[in-house]
């Protein structure tokens, strides 16, 4: 089986998020990017299925700007076998949305004909979680969301789904699309000898007009901005105070 | 602290890059004099004269420190045309080379210390400091190391804050990878733990050695051949920095290794070779360096301890300090004496001589063998013993390079890489004091605002970033001399000489931030002083360090 692993280098989870002075969005400029960590997960679990012998050969693709060469390296330095890079944008600001995103998925997955895609459950820098769902309806694929279990048997995927209230088990039918939650898996780090194998293995560069699939934008951002910032807190002389201040001033009582 | 200094209309031709290539000149020409001055005094004739050296000690390492600051400014010039061929020298890089260089030429021309007490100044080998009189140095001089420059710098590490690096290293993308991957592993399984294994003084534990077995890091240079992945030196830079950023006794794991490979892999015979490296390389063995005596510490050629052949095996007599490791290592790369009719280093041989692994309870299990620890300020993780030996006995098939009386030879060969890994330990363990100290200057209040607002305050943490800038570019150096094959000696000296004392300062800054908070035992930057005090120690003291380049400047043409 072939598994694909789509992977999004967005602004790394470490760094503290700006907002561009116009509100059109956050600062990217000069700022460390990285793998977006759901998606990790997805290469972490890729390699383990490939490690178990229930999967022959991973296939990262990423879509954005051509830095994201880097990301695809990281993929390939952790186990990913090749990798396809579609540069969809030339300035690091543009994020191509969801859907644009989902129909070069589709094409790529109807030129490589993957049992299973695997990918994160959304991407940390706009929080969309719409790919994986978009991606599962325009092939007519079933589809195991925010999954923190997952066991490949006779052709199903058996996966544990992180609910609201508890957890949720579901049998779907492969060839599936299965977006990875946080708990599925720790993604291991890139060995000096797989960081060194990774320079050799091949990374196919396309383009989305390669797929006839078009990426202009259909959302416009109306403002961007940070959240509010705390206010300082006041010294309260006894209980009775506070719980006079809970009452009358926050009306929390 | 918004303002650009850069970018203010009176400094828009503020050039430092060009204005740093335009001083590298007058530099060289003032060291020249002085070391053309200074060899007069210390020669006889067409060679050295030792005791004439010895007199003029504080002369001889001033230019050592000198000529230290030279390589700097001249890898600080490479370092900046190499980044700008890129496009990617920006507003960060500049301000860290203008600070940088600015503060240096300013020090090459009033005195620059090569301790807290002792300043190494021009005139002292004979040169003039007129010399750095020239249009470009003065430029550079007022306006490089300027407070504006100083809080720009600072306002966009904290921008950047969490980048691995404040600025471009100027690597390639191969090499950054690597430094992301283990700045991941020391941030998830060494920092986290590494204030405890200090405070409770507990050997690093076996898990992160394998861990780190598994991610490569004992074979990083030991050639494809003999089980290791022959990567070179700037790739074992990258992971020791970023290892001793996490902890400094991680990042001394693979140091140990390093050597012990690099011993056999340059002495060894063929069959030594295969039967030491690919163990070493995943870690099964694990090696610790058996040189020190009491009595012998700098003066290394005179040490007593005796190996005496008996059959097929040497009985070893004699005492032995300062062993990192020794209790759970495996094998001792032992340098022993077997010609009893010597008294300097011609006389002495390197064995590989095999030990039981001991525990806290019984450290040293073996035959012949006994000691005890050392208990030490810092530098911890992995422990210093003493050991005695009282008829210890190693296989004759376990002398190095099968020959008796190569052993200093042996261990010379391996004292470039031990120098430049060391500059690459002490880079981590600045990286990691300007961190903490950055984070620290940020959460702490006073007066209404963060400490980090505060010129004397962004003022230390801009230095030492651009003092890391500074060490991280002469340790790569470094370490490309070295995979090109070329010899290296001055330059990895120097890189270790300045990478030491950086690590200090910026260890010493570091913890005045904090204030008395600092002084408690319960935060990092306590443990990260006692740390950096050993970098001006060992592998080569600063004094040491300080003569042998003197030496070679002064030997050569």
């Amino acid at each position: 089986m072939k598994v694909l692993v789509p992977v999004k280098r967005v602004i790394d989870y470490n760094v503290k998020v700006r907002v561009k002075a116009d509100g059109s969005g956050v600062d990217l400029a000069n700022v460390k990017m990285s793998m977006n960590p759901f998606d990790e997960i997805a290469v972490e679990q890729a390699i383990r299925l490939k490690e178990a012998g229930k999967a022959e050969e991973i296939v990262a693709v990423s879509i954005g700007v051509k830095q994201a060469q880097e990301t695809l390296r990281t993929a390939l330095a952790m186990g990913a076998d090749r990798a396809i890079l579609i540069v969809a944008a030339d300035d690091v600001n543009t994020d191509i949305e969801p859907l644009a995103v989902a129909k070069l998925l589709k094409a790529v997955a109807d030129e490589e004909q993957p049992g299973l895609i695997l990918c994160g459950k959304q991407a940390i820098d706009n929080d969309m979680n719409a790919t994986g769902q978009m991606l599962a309806a325009l092939l007519g694929w079933a589809q195991a969301t925010f999954t923190s279990e997952l066991e490949i048997e006779n052709g199903q995927a058996k996966a544990t789904r992180e609910v609201d209230g508890g957890l949720q088990v579901i049998s779907v039918k492969m060839p599936a699309v299965v977006s990875v939650d946080l708990r599925l898996n720790e993604p291991r780090y890139a060995s000096l000898p797989n960081i060194m194998k990774a320079k050799k293995k091949p990374l196919d560069e396309k383009t989305p007009a390669d797929y006839g699939v078009d990426v202009a934008p259909r959302l416009s951002v109306v403002s961007t901005s940070e959240p509010a910032t705390r206010k300082a807190g006041v010294k309260v002389a006894d209980v009775a105070e506070l719980v006079s201040k809970l009452k009358n001033e926050a009306g929390v009582l | 602290m918004n303002q650009s200094a850069l970018s203010r209309p009176e400094a828009a031709s503020f050039a430092p890059a060009a204005l740093l290539a335009e001083a590298l000149p007058a530099v060289e020409a003032a060291l020249e004099e002085g070391r053309t001055a200074l060899r007069a005094k210390v020669s006889a004739g067409a060679r050295l004269s030792n005791a004439a050296l010895e007199t003029e000690q504080h002369a001889a390492h001033c230019l050592a420190w000198i000529a230290t600051y030279a390589e700097s400014l001249r890898q600080l010039s490479g370092w900046a045309d190499r980044l700008a061929a890129e496009g990617a020298f920006g507003e960060m890089e500049s301000l860290l080379l203008a600070i940088g260089a600015g503060e240096y030429l300013a020090q090459l021309r009033g005195g620059l210390p090569m301790s807290q007490g002792e300043l190494a100044r021009l005139s002292d080998i004979g040169a003039s400091a007129a010399r750095l009189s020239t249009p470009a140095i003065d430029r550079l001089v007022a306006e490089g190391n300027t407070d504006a420059n100083r809080r720009r710098l600072v306002e966009l590490m904290i921008e950047r804050k969490g980048a691995a690096t404040y600025g471009a290293t100027g690597l390639d993308e191969e090499f950054e990878m690597v430094r992301e991957q283990f700045r991941r592993f020391a941030d998830d399984k060494v920092l986290p733990h590494a204030h405890e294994w200090h405070l409770k003084d507990e050997l690093i534990p076996l898990e992160i050695i394998a861990e780190m077995a598994e991610l490569g890091v004992f074979g990083l240079t030991i050639p494809e051949e003999y089980g290791g992945f022959g990567m070179g030196k700037t790739a074992m830079c990258v992971v020791s920095e970023e290892l001793s950023r996490g902890y400094i006794g991680v990042g001394s794991l693979g140091t140990r290794s390093e050597i012990a490979a690099e011993l056999i892999l340059c002495g060894g015979t063929e069959e030594q070779k295969r039967a030491w490296l690919p163990k070493i390389a995943a870690a099964e063995i694990l090696p610790t360096a058996v040189f020190t005596e009491p009595n012998t510490g700098s003066d290394l050629g005179a040490l007593r301890t005796r190996a005496v052949k008996q059959g097929d095996e040497y009985v070893v007599t004699g005492n032995k300090t300062w062993i990192t490791h020794a209790a759970r290592a495996d094998v001792m790369t032992l340098l022993a004496r077997t010609d009893p009719e010597t008294t300097d280093y011609r006389g002495l041989s390197m064995f590989l001589a095999e030990k039981p692994r001991g525990t806290d309870e019984a450290p040293f299990p073996a035959e012949g063998m006994t000691g005890g620890e050392i208990e030490v300020l810092g530098y911890r993780g992995m422990k210093e013993y003493e050991i005695g030996f009282d008829g210890f006995r190693v296989k004759a098939a376990n002398l190095l390079g099968g020959e008796e009386g190569q052993g200093f030879k042996q261990l010379m060969k391996t004292f470039e890489s031990a120098r430049i890994q060391t500059a690459a330990r002490a880079v981590g363990v600045a990286q990691s004091a300007m961190e903490t100290a950055l984070s620290y200057a940020l959460e702490r209040k006073q007066f209404g605002k963060p400490l980090a607002a505060f010129p004397r305050v962004y003022g230390k943490l801009a230095m030492m970033a651009a003092e890391i800038n500074i060490a991280r570019q002469i340790t790569y150096f470094s370490a490309r001399e070295k995979d090109e094959e070329r010899r290296c000696d001055l330059e990895a000296g120097m890189a270790k000489l300045l990478a030491a004392s950086i690590a200090w300062a910026n260890a010493d800054n570091g913890l005045q931030i904090h204030g008395g908070n600092g002084f408690a035992l319960e935060y990092p930057i306590s443990r990260i002083l006692c740390d950096a005090r050993i970098l001006n120690i060992f592998e080569g003291a600063s004094e040491i360090q300080a003569q042998v380049i003197a030496r070679r400047l002064l030997e050569g043409n």
